[in-house]
């Protein structure tokens, strides 16, 4: 009986019932995709540093970690690298040596980070070589190759064939140089990154540094990269004579991105739904005010508080539970789009890229956040059904019944 | 015995620091099948002392008991709960649900009540009937003119088989012909049915059909006359 009346009362303004559907659409849609969009955006960006440049877990001898100088390279790299590849969690493992210098062109000079690498290896950790726009990477039979990142080769004025001297401290640090040629520019979502990044290979590095082969960085690959720090400890207790890092040691600006994402998401969420639940609040309250003679009426005649009270409390559930899965229905529509073309964002691209960021944003939800968002929608709009609800009660029947 | 016995009723309104005694000291009793009119110039607290009848309303002082409840001593949902079950109400506006049919309406107190659904319907439509409105009870009120919409509103007070019906203004929003049949009906049903009425009215043709007059001034009882309603 009461579920009727409720029933027929939200068809008395269809228009304000389609509004308080349409706004818990919205707000369900708005927590749920904006919601991926950020994971997406974020998780992106987390990828895109850890693929390009950071890698899962870092290897380095402990005074490197201390003070950068080519001299402190990890000592019987070979057997560190054969116990770290023994683990099942590991996935690729590559040896890099390192050395801070400067580049120098026949235009200008830039002070760089030398990467040298095993392509073979390296292939395995990062995807440098997929971010190539301008010629090769350095699996090249020419000698002496050098991969540069476009910021870089724009300052230097470099193209593909251009001379480079990279000059830097040997082992025993006396400053030495190689002249190496530009095979390749590659360009990462990461602009900095690039200006200051070169990579050559690590049979060229060594012998420059002194030694025939000299390993300051191992960077592994692990089968899931939100465990690093675990793997991280317990390789680090395992090896000794060596510091072992997960990405989030290496860069703090990560974890704390990684970090605050959910913090992030829950102020998000509590806005959209605060808002949500103020707009319903609203116009249900102004469906009940304008029934003020009415509820004093039925409250006159015998109708007890809690028929009222149902009677509102249904009247908004209807409504918002109407809502929410058409909103559940829409954001899963859009999502599941979108996970595959992209949000595309080229408009604002080039601010993107200092952030680290694509062009495309990629949203992902996991489904048990969805529902979880759902939920938490559906909630917030049965608590603003609440108030009306209880305002309906306030009202004095005499009151109301008076006022003509 | 009385059907209503009130006892040194008083209400007082406080208009801006200023006290209004609206009822000012009423006795009423009320047997069972009276047709009474409350007459009285604006604002001498007809609908007040109603409205306390009634039960919707309480009192600054003074009692009201209805078949020998205490009305007063009810907290405000037992009170609801009494006026579903012992009081019919007839307004002067607004008295029935919009999204309801005539029908559903008057079923709509019968089912408050927890009756079966069957049975409600059959009543209602046995009431509606009864009223004279037998063709118009899928009617919406909005469908309805205004004497009908008070038919209806009748009806559906007479739902409960309360103890008495009480109607501030019924006729108020009426036109003459419109009012001459709806006190007909209450008349009647009066006649036939043993129903009690009480109704407050200005309209002297409707205080020419009441059987017993009583006259509030200043929130207090000035006259109370029975007599032999005039026929119309
Ligand atoms: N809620 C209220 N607050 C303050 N004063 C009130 C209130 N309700 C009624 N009054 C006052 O009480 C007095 C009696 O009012 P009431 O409505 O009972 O008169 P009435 O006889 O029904 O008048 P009418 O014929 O105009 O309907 C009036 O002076 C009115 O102003
Ligand atoms: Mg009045």
């Amino acid at each position: 009986m009461i579920f009727k009346l409720s029933w027929k009362n939200i068809w008395r303004n269809p228009v304000r019932s389609g509004s308080v559907i349409a706004a818990v659409l919205l707000g369900t849609w708005a927590a749920i995709f904006l919601s991926a969009f950020f994971s997406g955006m974020y998780e992106q960006h987390i990828r895109n540093e850890l693929d390009n440049h950071v890698g899962h877990l870092q290897v380095h001898a402990p005074e490197y970690n201390e003070d950068a100088r080519t001299a402190h390279y990890i000592p019987r790299d070979d057997s560190v690298a054969r116990i770290i590849r023994q683990y099942s969690f590991i996935h690729s493992v590559s040896n890099r040596t390192l050395a801070n210098g400067l580049a120098s062109s026949s235009a200008n000079n830039y002070g760089v980070t030398i990467i040298g690498v095993d392509p073979d290896e390296e292939r395995q950790v990062s995807r440098i070589h997929e971010q190539i726009n301008t010629g090769t990477y350095l699996d090249t039979t020419r000698r002496s190759p050098v991969v540069v990142g476009e910021p870089l080769a724009d300052r230097l004025k470099l193209e593909i064939g251009s001379k480079v001297v990279l000059q830097f401290q040997d082992v025993s640090n006396e400053i030495t140089a190689g002249l190496f040629r530009v095979v390749g520019l590659y360009s990462t979502s990461n602009a900095q990154y690039d200006e200051t990044h070169v990579f050559v290979h690590k049979k060229d590095l060594s012998p420059l540094l002194g030694r025939s082969d000299l390993t300051h960085e191992m960077v592994a690959r692990v089968d899931d990269f939100h465990r690093a720090d675990v793997y991280a400890d317990s390789l680090d207790a395992m090896l000794g004579g060596v510091v072992v890092e997960s990405w989030q040691d290496v860069s703090p600006m990560l974890r704390y991105i990684n970090s605050s994402l959910d913090t992030m998401m829950f102020v998000f969420m509590a806005i959209i739904i605060l808002a949500l639940t103020l707009g319903i609040i609203n116009t249900m309250l102004m469906a009940v005010l304008e029934r003020t003679h009415e509820l004093g009426m039925l409250m006159a005649i015998g109708m007890n508080r809690s028929r009222i009270f149902t009677m509102i409390l249904v009247e908004t559930f209807l409504l918002t539970l109407t809502g929410v899965p058409l909103g559940m229905l829409f954001s899963w529509g859009s999502i599941s789009y979108l996970q595959d073309t992209g949000v595309d964002l080229s408009i604002v691209g080039e601010g993107l890229r200092e952030y680290g960021l694509g062009t495309h944003i990629y949203p992902i939800i996991e489904t048990d956040h969805f529902l979880y968002l759902a939920l938490m929608v559906a909630v917030a709009a049965v608590l603003a059904a609440i108030y009306p609800a209880w305002k309906a009660l306030k009202l004095n029947p005499v009151e109301a019944i008076r006022k003509v | 015995m009385a059907v209503i016995e009130s006892h040194e009723l008083v209400k007082i309104y406080d208009e801006e620091g200023v006290p209004v005694r609206a009822v000012n000291g009423v006795d009423v009793s009320i047997k069972r099948g009276e047709f009474s009119a409350i007459v009285g110039p604006s604002g001498s607290g007809k609908t007040t002392l109603l409205n306390i009848i009634g039960g919707l309303d309480e009192p600054t002082s003074g009692t009201v008991s209805i078949e020998g409840t205490d009305l007063f001593a009810l907290d405000q949902n037992e009170r609801i709960d009494f006026r579903l079950h012992h009081i019919g109400f007839v307004f002067q506006a607004y008295n029935l649900i919009p999204v309801l049919t005539a029908i559903e309406n008057v079923a709509f107190i019968l089912q408050m009540q927890g009756k079966p659904n069957r049975e409600c319907r059959q009543r209602a439509r046995e009431l509606l009937e009864s009223v004279g409105l037998s063709d118009k009870i899928d009617k919406r009120p909005n469908e309805l003119s205004g004497g009908q919409q008070q038919r209806v509103a009748v009806a559906r007070a007479l739902a409960s088989k309360p103890d008495f019906v009480l109607a501030d203004e019924p006729t108020a929003n009426l036109d003459s012909t419109s009012s001459a049949n709806l006190l007909d009906m209450m008349a009647e049903l009066n006649r036939k049915e043993e129903i009690t009425f009480i109704f407050s009215t200005h309209d002297q043709r409707v205080i020419d059909r009441a059987r017993r007059v009583m006259t509030l001034e200043d929130g207090k009882i000035v006259s109370d006359e029975t007599r032999e309603p005039e026929t119309a």
